[in-house]
């Protein structure tokens, strides 16, 4: 079996056995990671809220049981903070009346410009409307910047799936920008989110 | 063949080939150098990566941070078990008890042996009289 090479480890080690300074480092390092996940999985601010809390209280209780080596820590916080997006997404089918809001709310915006927040309410809408598996596939991919091999693990496919996944996801995204593409300034196009 | 390989590849991991599988990197720059109009396929992947990127991520509110934080782990203090004082505390005292009831058991079997001894002998030299009597 390879041994799995975890950054997080020696952080989660100090979390498990209660040091506060560890633990912020923690959160620093996988809050907004969490958060940005469930934001864009359910394109909801209160609800990514809600998950990014209860998947780093689920942290909190792993840390002092977490056994180094089985797997990244990382990728069992995706692994959990997805289960909970899942979770939502299967209740608002269930419930048709609580239907997922249309525009995502990104909260203020002062130092960005009129263009880009514009462009990033549009990217935030197409990402919504993709198919659930093909907005994992490309949330995992592009935005959590996580390696193909994890990604596929993760959603449980193969790496041939999930490049069907990213593939399809990418071409409806390009679809439905396509009226961005050729006027978006430079400016507002480059990695404010990475 | 390969040309076609790295339009499957841009299609689905975007134009930065640090997004791209490990093994195909080296594979699309070589292709790329040989024949540089292929670079035309990561232009084009790239415009979509702009797009994906112009969507900021959302940054934690200070509340949600303080929230978490709160319910962190915290470093164990060492405690006062009083529960556990007490167990061992009735096991010495049951120990004690016991060894007092041994001791006290056996010192009694020691004095009422003697006592018996001296009462047998005692008999012995009564019943010794009268059996020189008898004899005699």
């Amino acid at each position: 079996m390879v041994a799995i090479i975890d950054p997080d480890e020696d952080l989660v080690r100090r979390v498990g056995q209660g040091d506060p300074a560890a633990a912020q480092a923690l959160v620093a390092r996988k809050l907004p990671r969490i958060l940005a996940l469930a934001q864009r999985m359910l394109g909801d601010a209160v609800e990514a809220e809600d998950v990014a809390q209860e998947t780093m209280f689920k942290a909190w209780k792993q840390a002092p049981r977490w056994t180094p080596g089985q797997a990244r820590f990382d990728t069992w916080l995706h692994r959990v903070a997805l289960n909970l997006c899942y979770d939502r997404l299967r209740r608002r089918r269930e419930i048709p009346t609580q239907t997922p809001p249309d525009r995502p709310d990104e909260g203020p915006a002062p130092d960005r410009g009129l263009m880009a927040a514009e462009t990033g309410l549009r990217v935030g809408q197409a990402l919504s409307r993709l198919p659930d598996r093909q907005r994992e596939a490309v949330v995992l991919c592009h935005y959590q910047e996580l390696s193909n091999i994890e990604a596929a693990a993760l959603m449980e496919i193969s790496v041939e799936a999930l490049e069907s996944l990213l593939s399809r996801g990418r071409r409806a995204l390009r679809q439905s920008l396509s009226d961005l593409a050729p006027r978006a300034p430079a400016a507002a196009l480059r990695g404010e989110a990475r | 063949m390969k040309a076609q390989r790295l339009h499957a590849l841009a299609e689905a991991y975007g134009a930065d080939l640090r997004r791209w599988p490990a093994s195909e990197r080296a594979f699309a720059e070589s292709l790329i150098a040989a024949d540089p109009s292929l670079k035309a396929v990561l232009d084009e992947a790239a415009a979509l990566d702009a797009l994906l990127d112009a969507a900021p991520a959302p940054a934690p509110s200070a509340a949600l941070v303080a929230k978490v934080l709160a319910a962190a782990p915290k470093a164990r203090r060492p405690r006062l078990h009083l529960d556990r004082i007490a167990l061992y505390m009735g096991a010495g005292w049951a120990a004690a008890a016991c060894a007092g009831v041994v001791a006290g058991v056996g010192l009694t079997s020691e004095l009422t042996a003697n006592e018996r001894a001296d009462a047998v002998l005692y008999q012995s030299s009564l019943t010794g009289v009268d059996d020189t009597e008898v004899l005699r």
